[in-house]
């Protein structure tokens, strides 16, 4: 039985690209990934790209990643002795440290990405999902705007989607 | 006293841990579970229009966002004094019984199956849905991918949006759903009651064929006798979306039926100076420590509490199920928390059936979705059955409906107490005299796992394994072994 496939088959018309902001919007710093690709769809609209955001990881993530061929994930992340602000490069397999890729309630992302892939989905290789994670400092806090120094790390974090997204520009 | 620490959530320091403490003897004394704790909701709620919450609230949670979804439009209702229309109600309760099939589905063949499938003392690596898939066939992972998208695709056309609905407001819902829609519904009911009923056999295949893992579920490492409460509807069966709040004690007699408005009257908050947590307990029964039984107000939300709280299934193969449940662990009540996950088996198979009943009600198409609310806003309680337990929206606004004051309790916090009661009998069971025994991580890990903890009730998700770290540590705090999983 297939039945699966009528359930991931998506679109031929959506665009390949995905810049995806994760994170909670009312959790101060933990809306930073939301900000940044908000920010970064205001300058870097071109075909082929879409932008999206979410407060989901696992599965859920799935829904939201399913039939794009590069994406590129802004998330906030929390490391031991990390400088606030700095901004990491990860792919799938670096991501044990990010806040929102995985989900305790179902699957990590490469697990996510294997189970989608098993069962046909249109999903990017791992070289092919890059993600940018801002170091944060408080998630805990319901609140709608970043610490300062997270907040100020918004446009570079900006200017480093659009580098993703046309990496020949300078 | 010595103290053992697991650390389930490595990248925020300080919180999101389990404290193992031992005695002089290296036996285990008490074990408690520190969740981090989210700050100042109440806060950002005031000065709020209170119609907003149906949409602010689900951001709390990325993983049941449309629990308070439903608890916030609840608590509106009441707040503006408005009756939602027949149809409204249905169309809640059946998007609500959608998202029940997705997050059973979700929570039973990623988080509880492999346990059972692969074993416990699997490795890890291979303890997951891809391992089972591995083992079992990759039919399962079609099935699970198939049944979770349909559910949610019902919830996406019932609440506007599949992540975040936003389709119940004060008075009802916002629109109505047309035959084409309603039979496509139905359609997939039908799918997912096959689905609820080909999970309960693969779990009767699995797990209730093996006696070793019957033996487990009845053992007294997994054995905890505690009140329960589930909400009811007026006949005294499960029901999700609505109806009164029924707790039965630990024989199974009702110890109290309370409407949402009552509830400060029967749940009271317990503070402790180590943990920033509160402890829900019994108010008319007493906090009595960290202890299970009649003279303890101690209670469970889970989805075994429900069914124990419970006097059966409103749709048909589901109390089937439930007759089955009960005839197989020794009758009402079941105190093991490892068959919670059977349980959460019998609400999915419910959940599925109740799709089918609500999109065949001859009503479910009326364009009759909402009354406009019209009375002057005051205060209300919303309360549903979120996976996780018992979630309390509580809401008072000035005239003009701008929120002055927020509570809210939400699933997980029920089974704090529970929790780490669960945790310390598992843990006691594989720590001796100092000696901490193979097999510790994994069945402290199935201990809670079956609650299916909300951890900080955000979407602070963690990579899907649960990174596990135990420091065993001597009388002065000296950390003398280290024991990791997932990590």
């Amino acid at each position: 039985m297939n039945r699966a496939a009528s359930n991931i088959q998506v679109p031929t018309s959506r665009p390949k690209t995905l810049v995806l902001g994760l994170g909670n919007p009312i959790l101060t710093d933990d809306g930073v990934g939301i900000y940044v690709a908000r920010a970064a769809a205001e300058r870097g609209q071109q075909e082929g790209v879409s932008f999206a955001e979410a407060s989901v990881g696992g599965l859920r993530l799935l829904d939201v990643i399913g039939g794009y061929e590069r994406i590129i994930i802004v998330d906030a992340i929390l490391t031991r002795d990390g400088e606030v602000g700095h901004i990491h490069r990860l792919f799938p397999n670096d991501l044990r440290a990010s806040l929102h890729v995985g989900s305790t309630h179902d699957l990590s992302l490469p697990g996510a990405l294997a189970l989608g892939r098993g069962m046909g989905m249109v999903l990017p290789e791992d070289e092919d999902l890059v993600i940018l994670a801002v170091e944060v400092d408080d998630v805990l806090t319901f609140g709608e705007t970043c610490t300062p120094a997270v907040a100020a790390a918004i446009p570079r974090a900006v200017e480093a989607v659009l580098a993703e997204l046309d990496p020949g520009e300078p | 006293m010595q103290k053992i620490s697991i650390d389930p959530i490595t990248r925020l320091e300080g919180h999101g841990r389990i404290d193992i403490f031992l005695d002089d003897a290296g036996d285990v004394a008490n074990a408690y579970l520190v969740i981090p704790e989210l700050r100042g909701f109440e806060k950002f709620a005031e000065g709020r229009p209170v119609e907003e919450m149906p949409r602010i609230t689900p951001r709390i949670c990325g993983v049941c966002p449309e629990a308070h979804h439903m608890a916030a439009a609840k608590a509106c209702d009441a707040v503006y004094h408005v009756q939602v229309p027949p149809t409204g109600k249905m169309l809640r309760e059946l998007l609500y019984s959608a998202f029940y099939v997705a997050d059973h589905t979700v929570h039973f063949y990623i988080l509880a199956a492999p346990d059972f499938v692969l074993g416990p003392d699997a490795h890890p690596a291979e303890r997951n849905i891809l391992g089972l898939i591995h083992k079992v066939g990759v039919e399962i992972g079609s099935q699970v991918i198939f049944s979770r998208g349909k559910a949610m695709d019902i919830v996406g056309m019932l609440g506007g949006k599949t992540i975040h609905p936003v389709g119940a407001l004060p008075g009802g819902v916002s629109k109505a759903i047309n035959g084409e829609e309603r039979a496509q519904i139905e359609a997939w009911g039908h799918e997912l009651v096959d689905f609820g009923l080909f999970s309960l056999q693969l779990f009767a295949d699995v797990v209730l064929a093996n006696q070793g893992y019957v033996d487990m579920i009845l053992s007294d490492t997994f054995t905890t006798p505690m009140y329960y409460m589930g909400l009811v509807d007026e006949n005294n069966l499960v029901n999700f979306y609505d109806g009164k709040v029924r707790v039965v004690d630990p024989e199974g007699k009702e110890f109290v039926k309370y409407t949402p408005e009552e509830y400060l009257d029967v749940i009271a908050e317990r503070v402790e100076p180590w943990t920033y947590l509160k402890f829900p307990y019994l108010k008319k029964v007493g906090w009595k420590g960290f202890v299970t039984g009649m003279d303890s107000g101690i209670y469970q939300a889970t989805p075994l509490s429900r069914l124990n709280a419970a006097d059966g299934m409103a749709t048909p193969k589901a109390q089937e199920a439930y007759e089955k449940f009960y005839a197989t662990l020794g009758g009402k009540p079941v105190h093991s928390t490892l068959a919670t996950h059977w349980a959460r088996l019998v609400e999915l198979l419910y959940s599925a059936e109740r799709i089918v009943e609500l999109a065949t009600d001859p009503d479910i198409t009326d364009p009759h979705v909402r009354n406009i609310p019209t009375e002057t806003p005051t205060e209300g309680v919303g309360i549903v059955e979120a996976p996780r337990g018992t979630l309390t929206h509580h809401y008072v606004t000035d005239e003009n409906g701008i929120m002055q004051k927020c509570n809210l309790i939400v699933g997980t916090t029920n089974n704090y107490a529970p929790m780490s009661i669960s945790i310390k009998k598992a843990a006691k069971a594989f720590i001796k005299g100092d000696e901490v025994t193979e097999g510790l991580l994994n069945r402290v890990e199935m201990a809670f796992r079956s609650y299916d903890p909300c951890l900080g009730c955000a979407t602070h998700t963690l990579p899907g394994q649960m990174p596990l770290e135990v420091r065993i540590c001597d009388d002065r705090g000296d950390t003398v072994e280290v024991l990791r999983q997932n990590m």
